[in-house]
């Protein structure tokens, strides 16, 4: 017989089941399309990223940066008056938002526009020029604005734009739009204004952010005659220490997506293992009219061949589609945590294409390879006999079941293997899951076997009894539905109970770190707005404040990695604050104003540094080591924080701008009564004054967003695990429909017989989920203290949520109710078709 | 000896479009009394089996009444006719029908249990009745097919039912083994009273009952009473 023949064969039998191939087809692409979204979604925002530094550093070859964040105005004429350098052009590049365009976190950069030329062109496009010499020297700050900017609020030339600084309302004047074709990047929320004008905006009189330069002559030279406490930056170095940043976010996004991959390749295991075992009989009758085991073979892997690329090619295109819809969403997460990107476009690469392919292919072929083998070395007699497979899976539990077992200690030592490497974690969490996968069989076969006798003897419910012996009967397929939906379910579990024991340990450090009763603080830690004197003056005058404490956070370099510094007044902290320490004590604080510092957990695990050890922060005056009195919680930054008191830094760095404060309120006075006081004196500060509540909700609001992304890629392996429970009830319906037609001989109803294949999906889902619930909480704790601590350095208190299972526990059986509605109704109809012959 | 099944003018057709193509059964009329036993035969294909699917209550006759213990079945509800066959037959197939995942004792259970009694002692006197008492524990696969075939008749007969419909019982059987379960329907019925009909190819099984009728293009003849 030959292989066309054979393939003709399968194609009829597809034919015949065209429900079935849909749902093959479907299973493959859902497994493909996460995989590719989720590399689209990575690797656009990543694009998005370095074009972004690409377009703003424009010709410069290096940047002078300061180690402890700002650069003294007057350094700049030291460095352009260097023989090295070819060219010099002082920045200020600062985060902010304007009235108009609401939250959307825009890019100033002040620019001195001749000093800048050889390095950039903000040119505006012919005809969307008001006048150069008012955006030089206007009555008003006049700007040039990227075109995304006005494209999508709808701006025009002559138009105001309200910045919202701390403190302050300013206005700014629209004079140009910037050439899109010159900088080359539609997607970047950008305004362009004179520096002097950007200075006097931002607070920033006679500082600088960075200064970028053409260096003509030998950059270890140059570097060499830099003044103390700046250092220089090649464009490649800044995108490498900002890519390092981005890196654990999307690690763990690339980790998400290959758990639901895993779920993946268990459905179209499903599936294909289905497809071929439903011929398992056809097969056997061709192996007995004289087909040969070789063609047999050949057939099914061309057939998976086939759907494998039908399947990847559906599946590129939905992964395409979901990366396209959530985008901005992962956008939005990463300009939050990290750096503003403004991702325009998914550009869908021959690259992602073919690694989307690959992945179809190579878990349909394992999905179809295994059981066509295993059915072609059956010899035909043995293999027309349905029982024979279900005999084979009997006694493969067990050696399932030791595998598992020794997969198991072997996710063990790997969970102790990640304070080597982040990749023993996550191999860890693959392997356990794996793990409990192999479990299934066994426990699902004694579980359904106790439940089927318990719901005999205790609620006398024989319909009961019977859809639990049936699960058990088609162990085969039930057993793979069940742990793929388990795995599904244990990924939504480990992660729901990670993200709530997080936002919990979150919640719990907001309440020791967050006394203050109102907080001036603009929207993120990121914006270096300092706040005005008049302000801090009169709040100090007022009578209705108790006390009020002082911070400043800036972005430092400790060994050419970023970090934050955080200034503090711990004498006010003191007594008020209730710091978790995790190394340390409430002593801790006398150590602070002798010159002390506390450093986060995240520095404390990112540079090794621990108490009784020196943290090395550069001053302007130079590097200064700070003894390390504690090691904190501190959830406000992954790159780590060193903790120092403002007595300290004003003699180290000249420098006593607040960037936020909290007020402590005298007892009696209320929160909104001075709120609005303040709000009604400073315009400006709708956004920036918050009482302790808001604070605390707007924090945990960005926490929220972050983990949005984490629902759709658990929903859609949900699903999958669904898929499957549906697939292996159509799997026993068409395999056990010679039982099921003589229940309805025996004399019992189309409705017991339908509630008997409803509780059938039922007691899967219950069973999936007991699977899951013991999975979950497994690997809660790996990703919890293999995954999440080694990518980020922070501990999470786990919290075992009821509800979190409660949750996941009613949507499974909703699921799997839903899920068996359309098996029931074929069932029903197969009840309806009365003759039994000799099949 | 009162009557128990009557079939008037049954006739039975399946077609592919608007009109009937096959008649498996043309205005069959029968009667048959409590205790009464017939064998039918045929050709493959002549309606047999839509015979004994008609009078067990599984399928309804396109045209004509069938009456059971004088209560007509064909204008029965779904659920009506679900709680006929509980009560009233007990099938036998050629195949036997167990159920893989049930113990011996549980097969024979089960129409017990769906008739809402848990006489275990009823099955085992069944099982001991066709020599299979001890196998309550086992599962079908480790019987040879005439054990599970009269696993099969104990399931049948286990709720006494008043009908017994048997579709080729011995047709997977040797024809040793055979001739033995065909003794054990023959004492079973004798003693429990109960109506057979019995389809069969097999002339061994002609002697179980004193009627044999064939079905020939739909038409039900009387071919042999040796009442």
């Amino acid at each position: 017989m030959t292989l066309t023949t054979l393939l003709k064969f399968n194609f009829k039998y597809y034919k015949r089941h065209s429900l079935l191939a849909l749902l093959c087809l479907l299973g493959i692409s859902l497994g493909v399309g996460i995989v590719v979204a989720v590399e689209l979604i990575n690797g656009s925002a990543l694009k998005s990223f370095s074009s972004s530094i690409d377009f703003l550093s424009g010709k410069a070859s290096h940047s002078v940066v300061s180690n402890y964040g700002k650069i003294e105005e007057d350094q700049f004429s030291k460095i352009w008056a260097n023989p090295s350098v070819f060219a010099a052009s002082p920045i200020i590049d600062v985060m902010g938002s304007t009235m108009e365009t609401g939250q959307e976190s825009i890019r100033f950069l002040g620019i001195d526009p001749f000093l800048d030329s050889p390095f950039r062109i903000w040119t505006p496009q012919e005809s969307q020029e008001l006048s150069f010499m008012e955006f030089l020297a206007g009555p008003v700050p006049s700007v040039y604005v990227s075109e995304s900017l006005i494209r999508k609020y709808d701006l025009k030339l002559g138009d105001y734009l309200t910045v919202l600084t701390a403190g302050f309302e300013k206005k700014i004047k629209i004079v140009g739009v910037i050439n899109s074709s010159v900088s080359g990047n539609l997607s970047e929320r950008l305004i362009v204004m004179d520096i002097a004008a950007a200075q006097e905006v931002f607070g920033r009189i006679g500082r600088l952010d960075r200064i970028d330069i053409i260096l003509k002559g030998d950059p270890v030279v140059f570097k060499e005659t830099l003044p103390q406490g700046l250092t220089l930056a090649d464009a490649n170095s800044r995108k490498n220490t900002l890519s390092a940043m981005l890196y654990s976010f999307q690690l763990n996004l690339a980790a998400m997506s290959l758990l639901a991959l895993f779920v993946g390749v268990f459905l179209i295991y499903n599936f294909s293992m289905f497809s071929v075992l439903s011929r398992r009989e056809d097969m056997s009758l061709l192996l007995t009219l004289g087909s040969d085991r070789r063609s047999l073979v050949g057939a099914f892997l061309a057939e998976s061949f086939l759907l494998g690329a039908a399947g990847s090619l559906i599946g590129v295109m939905f992964g395409y589609l979901v990366a396209f819809f959530s985008i901005n969403m992962v956008s939005n997460t990463i300009s939050q945590l990290y750096y503003q990107v403004n991702v325009g476009d998914v550009e869908l690469s021959f690259q992602i294409i073919l690694s989307g392919i690959a992945v179809g292919f190579i878990a349909t072929l394992v999905g179809t390879t295994l059981p066509s083998l295993e059915v072609s070395v059956t010899p035909p007699v043995l293999g027309m006999k349905r029982q024979s497979i279900e005999d084979r899976v009997s006694s493969l539990k067990i050696l399932l079941l030791c595998l598992g077992a020794i997969l198991f200690g072997c996710s063990l030592i790997c969970a102790w293997a990640s304070r080597f490497s982040i990749f023993w974690g996550f191999t860890a969490a693959f392997g356990m899951t794996f793990a409990f996968a192999l479990f299934t069989p066994s426990s699902l076969s004694g579980f359904v076997h106790h439940l089927g006798s318990f719901l005999k003897k205790v609620f006398n419910s024989l319909i009961g009894f019977l859809a639990a012996r049936n699960i058990k009967a088609s162990l085969s397929r039930t057993s793979i539905a069940v742990a793929a939906l388990a795995v599904a379910l244990a990924m939504t579990i480990g992660v729901d109970t990670m993200i709530h024991s997080f936002r919990s340990s979150v919640a719990n450090w907001l309440d020791g770190s967050l006394q203050g009763d109102i907080y001036i603080s603009p929207n993120t830690t990121k914006w270096d707005h300092p706040l005005p004197e008049d302000l801090l003056k009169k709040l100090a005058n007022d009578p209705r404040v108790e006390s009020i404490e002082k911070y400043s956070t800036f972005d430092i370099l400790i060994d050419d990695k970023l970090a934050k510094l955080r200034v503090l007044e711990s004498d006010i902290l003191a007594g008020k604050a209730k710091f978790h320490f995790i190394q340390g004590s409430d002593d801790s604080w006398k150590e602070l104003p002798k010159g002390a510092a506390f450093v986060s957990e995240s520095l404390s695990f990112r540079f090794g540094v621990n108490v009784g050890d020196r943290v090395k922060v550069p001053t302007p005056q130079g590097l200064i080591e700070f003894p390390v009195v504690a090691v904190t919680r501190d959830y406000s930054s992954d790159q780590g924080t060193v903790q120092i008191d403002r007595n300290i830094y004003r003699k180290l760095w000249y420098d006593d701008r607040v960037q936020s404060i909290a007020l402590f309120l005298k007892p009696g006075v209320t929160v909104d009564e001075l709120k609005l006081s303040i709000m009604d004196e400073f315009k400006g500060l709708e956004t920036t004054v918050v009482s302790n509540s808001e604070m605390r909700e707007a924090v945990l609001a960005i926490f929220d967003k972050t983990f949005a992304p984490t629902a759709t890629l658990k929903g859609v392996s949900l699903l999958v695990g669904l898929l499957g429970v549906a697939t292996a009830m159509m799997a026993i319906l068409m395999e056990r429909s010679r039982d099921i037609r003589v229940l309805g001989y025996l004399g019992l109803t189309s409705w017991q017989l339908g509630r008997m294949n409803i509780y059938q999906g039922l007691i899967m889902g219950l069973s999936a989920f007991l699977v899951a619930a013991v999975c979950g909480t497994v690997l809660t704790y790996i990703i919890v203290h293999a995954i999440n601590y080694r990518s980020f350095g922070w501990s999470i208190d786990i919290k075992l949520n009821p509800w979190v299972f409660l949750e996941t526990f009613s949507l499974t059986m909703v699921a799997c109710f839903a899920s068996s509605i359309y098996p029931t109704f074929k069932l029903v109809r197969l009840r309806a078709l009365p003759t039994l012959k000799e099949e | 000896m009162s009557e128990l099944i009557r079939l008037e003018d049954v006739s039975k057709c399946y077609s592919s479009g608007p009109s009937c193509d096959i008649f498996p059964l043309l205005s069959v009329d029968l009667e048959l009394e409590q205790g009464a036993r017939m064998i039918l035969l045929g050709k493959s294909g002549s309606g047999k089996s839509t015979f004994l699917n008609i009078v067990g209550g599984v399928d309804s006759p396109t045209s004509g009444k069938v009456f059971f213990d004088g209560k007509e079945i064909t204008s029965m509800s779904p659920v009506d006719l679900a709680e006929y066959r509980r009560k009233q037959v007990g099938f036998i197939f050629q195949s036997f029908n167990l159920f893989p995942t049930l113990t011996v004792g549980e097969n024979v259970m089960l129409p017990l249990e769906l008739i809402g009694t848990n006489d275990t002692n009823r099955a085992k006197e069944l099982l001991d009745a066709v020599g299979l008492v001890d196998s309550w524990k086992k599962f079908p696969e480790l019987l040879s097919g005439g054990e599970q075939q009269r696993v099969a008749i104990a399931r049948a007969l286990v709720k006494n039912p008043k009908l017994i419909l048997a579709d080729e019982p011995t047709g997977n059987l040797d024809q040793e083994t055979g001739s033995k379960i065909l003794n054990l329907i023959d004492e079973v019925c004798s003693r429990r009273n109960a109506t057979l009909i019995m389809v069969t190819h097999s002339q061994d099984a002609l002697w179980i009952a004193p009627k044999h009728y064939r079905l020939k293009l739909g038409r039900l003849e009387l071919e042999n009473d040796n009442t």
